[in-house]
Order: C-alpha cells, then sequence, then structure tokens
C-alpha cells in the first residue's frame, strides 16, 4: 500500500511539474459536467419535472454518478482500456510482468490523471446543489449508507474499466462496446430509471446493474417508492452489486493475463 | 483549386480506413441518442402540451439524432490534427508548401467530413427512422436550404477549429486550451437542449457567438422552424461567421507563422 502511494505521489508531482499545464487541463476538462447540469437546469423550468421527479432529485443522481465515476476514473486510470491498449500496442505492458512486484499493483499506479479531479468538483458541486433542492430527510442510516455507495459505484465502474482493459489482450485495441456501459451507463444512471424502455432498464438493472448502485439507493434517500415495483431491500444491494462486478472483472482479468503470458510475446 | 480537390479527396478516402472504427463510434452515438430521446420524452410527456418553443415530441426526438449525426461531421468532439501537426514539427514543411495554409487543413476537413457524413451521419439518420418516427424537411425549400446550412455549419466549425489550434504556435499547451474550447462549443452551440428551449435571455447571449451556426441553425433549417427572410438570415449569420472566423484565422496565422520562424529558423 506504501509502494502504492509513493508511485501515486510521484506520478502526481510529475503532472504538477508543468503547474500551468495541469491548471489549464483541469480547468478545461473542468466545466463540460457542471455546464452539462446547468443546461438541463435551464430548460427544466419549461418542463417542470422528468418522470415525475424534481430538479434536486434528478440532480442527487446526476451528483451520485459523477462523484463515483469522476473518483473512478483517476483511480483506475491506469485500466483506462484507451490508455491500456496503447500499453498493449507499444510493447510497455510486457515490462510490468518482469518486475518483482504485483502486476495489479502496478496496474493501478501506472497512470493517475489528476486532471480528472476537475470532474469530481463539478459532480460534489451538482450533489451539493441537490442537497439544497431536495429535501432529504437524513438518518443516521442514510449517512452510513451514502459512502458505502459511493465507494460501490467506483468499484463499479472501475469494474468496467478491467473488464474493458481485459479485452485488450484480445484485441489489442479497446472495444468501442465498453464506452456504451461506463460513458454510456453514466449518462443513462444520471436520470430515474423509469423514462427508459423496459428492455434498456432491465439491461442496466440486472445484467450491467448501474441501476442498483444510482437509482434503487437513490429511491431510499429520496423516500420514492419505486414505479417498477421491485421490492425495498433492492436499495441496499449497491455494494453487492458494484463489488460483485469487480470480483467478476479481476477474475476476467486474470484469464486474460494467463492468456497474454502464455502466447509467448 | 486542383491541389484542394486533390486533398480533400485523400482526405475522404482516408476515412475508409477507419471504417471499424466508424461503425463503432456509430452503434456509441446511436446509444446516446436513444438515452437523449428518451429524457426528452420525459421532460415532454411531464409538460403536457404538444409543443415547446415551436417542437413537438417528433420535433424533439428527430434532434437528438440530428444531433448525434453532426457530431463527427464537425468534429464537435474535437480535433486534433493540426495541433499534433504543430507539436511534432511537421508545420514546418506544411507551411513551406505552394498552398495556402488555411487552404491546406480546410480542403482536407472536407474531405474528412463529407467521409463522416457519409459513414457516420446519414447511417444515424437512418437507424433513428428505423426505429423512431422522425420528422422531415417540410418542404423542398427547406430541403434545398439544407445544403447551404449544413455547408456553412462545417465552415464555421473549421474556421473556430483552426483559429483554436492556432494557439499551439504560441504555447505547448495547446491540448489543454483545446479541451476548454471544445468544451465551450459543445455548450453554445446547442448540442445539449435545442436553444429554443433555453430562457430567451441565454439564447440571446449564445448567439452572440459562432456556436449556434455550427448546430442548432442547421437543425433548424431542417425541422423547418424558419421560413423566408427568418430562414435566409440564419444562413447570413453562418456566412458571416465564415467571413469572421476566416479573417481572424489568417491574421493570427500570419503572427504565429512570425514567431515560428524567428524561434526556430
Amino acid at each position: 500500500m506504501s509502494l502504492y502511494l509513493r508511485l501515486i505521489s510521484v506520478s502526481i508531482r510529475s503532472q504538477m511539474q508543468y503547474r500551468f499545464s495541469f491548471v489549464v487541463d483541469t480547468l478545461g476538462s473542468a466545466f463540460a459536467t457542471l455546464l452539462e447540469f446547468l443546461t438541463l437546469a435551464a430548460v427544466f423550468s419549461r418542463f417542470g419535472s422528468i418522470g415525475g421527479w424534481t430538479l434536486g432529485e434528478v440532480a442527487f443522481l446526476y451528483g451520485l454518478v459523477e462523484i463515483g465515476f469522476a473518483t473512478m476514473d483517476i483511480v483506475f486510470s491506469g485500466f483506462d482500456p484507451g490508455y491500456f491498449s496503447q500499453q498493449i500496442r507499444r510493447g510497455t505492458f510486457d515490462q510490468f510482468l518482469l518486475r518483482p512486484v504485483s502486476l495489479v499493483l502496478q496496474m493501478f499506479s501506472s497512470e493517475f490523471i489528476l486532471r480528472r479531479v476537475g470532474r469530481i468538483a463539478q459532480g460534489a458541486a451538482v450533489f451539493a446543489i441537490s442537497l439544497a433542492l431536495a429535501h432529504i430527510a437524513w438518518t443516521p442510516g442514510k449517512l452510513l449508507y451514502l459512502p458505502i455507495v459511493l465507494v460501490s459505484v467506483v468499484a463499479f465502474f472501475g469494474g468496467l474499466f478491467v473488464i474493458g482493459a481485459t479485452s485488450c489482450f484480445w484485441t489489442v485495441e479497446s472495444l468501442e462496446v465498453i464506452n456504451v456501459f461506463t460513458y454510456g451507463g453514466s449518462a443513462m444512471l444520471a436520470y430515474p430509471m423509469h423514462i427508459y424502455g423496459d428492455w434498456l432498464r432491465r439491461f442496466f438493472t440486472f445484467v450491467v446493474p448501474g441501476a442498483l448502485l444510482i437509482y434503487y439507493p437513490a429511491l431510499y434517500f429520496l423516500d420514492k417508492p419505486d414505479p417498477i415495483g421491485l421490492p425495498r431491500f433492492v436499495s441496499f444491494l449497491a455494494p453487492l452489486a458494484g463489488f460483485g462486478v469487480l470480483a467478476v472483472a479481476f477474475a476476467f482479468w486474470q484469464v486474460g493475463v494467463r492468456k497474454y503470458t502464455s502466447t509467448g510475446t | 483549386m486542383q491541389t484542394y480537390l486533390a486533398l480533400a479527396r485523400l482526405a475522404f478516402q482516408r476515412q475508409f480506413a477507419y471504417r471499424a472504427a466508424n461503425l463503432a463510434g456509430l452503434a456509441t452515438n446511436a446509444f446516446f441518442g436513444a438515452l437523449r430521446a428518451y429524457v426528452l420524452i420525459a421532460l415532454f410527456n411531464a409538460q403536457g402540451a404538444e409543443r415547446v418553443a415551436g417542437y413537438s415530441i417528433r420535433d424533439a426526438v428527430t434532434y437528438t439524432g440530428l444531433t448525434q449525426a453532426l457530431i463527427a461531421y464537425i468534429a464537435l468532439w474535437g480535433w486534433w490534427d493540426m495541433i499534433r501537426s504543430i507539436r511534432t514539427g511537421e508545420v514546418a514543411s506544411d507551411l513551406s508548401r505552394p498552398v495556402d495554409y488555411f487552404g491546406y487543413w480546410c480542403a482536407q476537413d472536407v474531405g474528412r467530413a463529407a467521409a463522416h457524413m457519409l459513414w457516420r451521419g446519414l447511417p444515424m439518420m437512418a437507424l433513428y427512422a428505423l426505429f423512431y418516427r422522425i420528422a422531415l424537411p417540410p418542404t423542398v425549400l427547406h430541403w434545398l436550404a439544407l445544403i447551404p446550412a449544413l455547408a456553412l455549419a462545417l465552415w464555421v466549425s473549421f474556421g473556430w477549429r483552426f483559429l483554436v489550434s492556432l494557439a499551439a504556435f504560441w504555447t505547448h499547451d495547446a491540448v489543454g486550451i483545446g479541451r476548454a474550447a471544445w468544451t465551450l462549443t459543445v455548450f453554445l452551440s446547442g448540442f445539449l437542449m435545442p436553444l429554443a428551449f433555453l430562457p430567451p435571455w441565454m439564447k440571446a447571449v449564445m448567439s452572440l457567438t459562432p456556436f449556434p451556426a455550427m448546430v442548432n441553425t442547421p437543425i433548424e433549417v431542417y425541422l423547418g422552424l424558419m421560413d423566408g427572410s427568418a430562414l435566409l438570415g440564419a444562413l447570413a449569420v453562418q456566412a458571416f461567421w465564415v467571413i469572421v472566423l476566416y479573417a481572424l484565422a489568417q491574421t493570427v496565422l500570419a503572427a504565429g507563422v512570425r514567431k515560428l520562424v524567428i524561434q526556430g529558423g
């Protein structure tokens, strides 16, 4: 763990070397989420609600997804399929296999793209707006569950990243379809699930269980009933879904590494 | 002129090599289109009125398809070719060619855009026509007006992208500046939501910039939301921005070239 932290701090320090560059880069990426949410807020006055949810309630989903995804984006930078496919293509991944350090540790510390921190800040801002607008009846249970949900969200999307990276062992170029699950999934989960068609909703509830991490916990926090009628306990499946996906992802990763090392590149 | 046609044709053909990536990108575009359509449908259902700011639900759904179709055509998510060529030093040979530097890149962009319209834009609308009842331009005049609207939209977009890329003549951080510029473009162009849905003051401020001319204008021409003099006025505004951005680009380019020559010899 201390090795990981030391490697990360090296990466951070090297990114901060070009301070102006870092600031410009961070600010450049910084506003996309916020502007998107502001646009939604701007048109909301014409429409009033979406699927019966108010702006503050949508902001809860939005903020939760953004904070979780953005945190994952930094922590799992090494597994970002886009970057990882480059590593495979250039052969730099092979160096990891030669070193006497855990492969997974090297993967986690190989990238730590700090500029993506701008997105966490935006997510937090939207979440703060939600807290201001939606009148959430906070209980000790909810306060305890919230950080659990956040960590689970990071695990969930991290798992998708790992699956995407693992696919590179077979295809070298990262599969575009993973972007549909990661970026598409996070875009979708920012809105209440019942506005989507049945097939889409069921897929992202039971197959790629994103809804179990954002929408169903949100029903609990916002004290809203489920229009689809699933039982109450579904709201508490977030850690199971998140870490379940991550576990499956790393099992798949092991298969991929074994395949890669056995074919004698 | 021959040279420009040749450059355009080569850029067009080059896209054929990326047909797998384009197909994958098309799938992702389609997914996001479907998500945005669901969101707009839900917003309309909440409102209950048949038309909002002149848009029917069918117009709004068609709008999501059109915006997704335009992404590749005007390189809305970002264009890095020129910045890369300046960073690698290729710009030195590019500038010494017997072709105007702006024209050199513009011709290639037209070729690329034509290919993207063929591989991404039209298939997107075909997919939409399959799954949704989409709106079509109401009269022959509107169909015809679409040609200058789309051509001018591309040139406005190119003028802006060229101008932004010129930052690379002065700074190593052109990528960060680019990222900020493309984020701004997406937000102000009417890509996220129809500008007509925004509060009038917001729309008025955005209309002072060239960005609506890239996305909002051709879409409103397609949907037949403007007639007669309003339609001509919109096309004139697009032409205005093409000229202004061209003049700015050439001026800044001249300054940039002088700096480059003085620095590197």
